[in-house]
């Protein structure tokens, strides 16, 4: 019943590359490393699917938007400057 | 609180406006505030989660602009700076937060489980075409989940992934190692993960 399941993470290359994963997807991390984690992704589904579900996490917040300033604000920051220019 | 560290400056789109501004601060001031209004109210909105206090920090946040302006020494971009102004009143202000209490967050606790790391394909939301997987309902409970990131995690995550920010600039801006950086938006984009994991997997 203890059948060794490859997927539950207790590889030390798994654990390693979720330690650095938010590296590798930045760039961050130098060329060999890089590809001693592209041979670990290609072989292994659990940190394939951890690894795009974090960047899309990532691209989620890049692309989240950016809200309009609402016009109270716009009135106070002109309220501002006006009192900042007085001399 | 030590000097941070020093990185040559390549070139500053604002150097222009704050040579102006250095000449005749009041005359510069207006073009100042519209090119930062709406980037500094939504840093504020991803920091405080409430309008109002997000207009405050803007408000704060110019007023110490103009007053510290002349203390400007180009060691940084400008825009930097006006960040770097930006966080210090934020975690100044730390308001107790309703959403997130202090608390140090650790690698452990987001390692997959044996349960959600079987072998399976990568989810719809993480597959699909952005623009197939982004609405109004996600970006809630994305803003949500950025709140509820301990601040310490949630300034660092605002300034790289919404505002994109790098790591050195982070570091300078918050008067942080780019190691520590790192390791704190590491966390933070595990812990984001893991409540839209559980997001879509309630759907
Ligand atoms: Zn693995």
């Amino acid at each position: 019943m203890s059948e060794h399941t490859p997927h539950n993470h207790p590889d030390f290359r798994c654990r390693e590359l979720f330690a650095r994963m938010s590296e590798y997807l930045d760039n961050e991390l130098d060329g060999s490393l890089c590809r001693e984690i592209e041979g670990h992704l290609n072989e292994c589904q659990a940190c394939k699917v951890c690894l795009s579900t974090l960047k899309r996490t990532v691209a989620l917040c890049r692309e989240a938007g950016a809200a309009p300033i609402p016009e109270t604000l716009s009135r106070r920051l002109r309220e501002l400057i006006a009192t900042l220019a007085k001399p | 609180m030590s000097e941070p560290t020093r990185y040559p400056i390549k070139s500053d789109p604002d150097a222009e406006l704050v040579r102006a501004a250095r000449a005749d601060q009041a005359a510069a001031f207006p073009e100042l505030v519209k090119r930062y209004e709406r980037a500094l109210y939504n840093f504020g909105l991803k920091m405080c989660g409430v309008a109002s206090d997000a207009e405050d920090l803007v408000q704060d946040t110019f007023l110490n602009v103009y007053r510290y302006l002349d203390g400007f020494r180009n060691e940084t971009k400008f825009k930097n700076w006006v960040y770097r102004i930006a966080a210090s009143i934020c975690i100044k202000k730390r308001r107790k937060s309703k959403f997130a209490p202090d608390r140090e967050l650790s690698l452990d606790e987001f390692l997959p489980t044996d349960e959600t790391a079987v072998e399976g394909d990568v989810p719809a939301w993480a597959a699909l075409p952005l623009d197939r997987v982004l609405n109004d309902e996600l970006r809630r409970k994305l803003q949500e989940a950025i709140l509820a990131l301990p601040e310490k995690y949630r300034v660092v995550l605002v300034l790289r992934d919404v505002e994109g920010f790098s790591t050195e600039e982070s570091a300078q801006i918050l008067n942080l190692t780019p190691a520590n950086v790192k390791v704190r938006l590491h966390r933070a984009r595990l812990f984001l993960r893991d409540h839209l994991k559980s997001y879509f997997d309630n759907v």
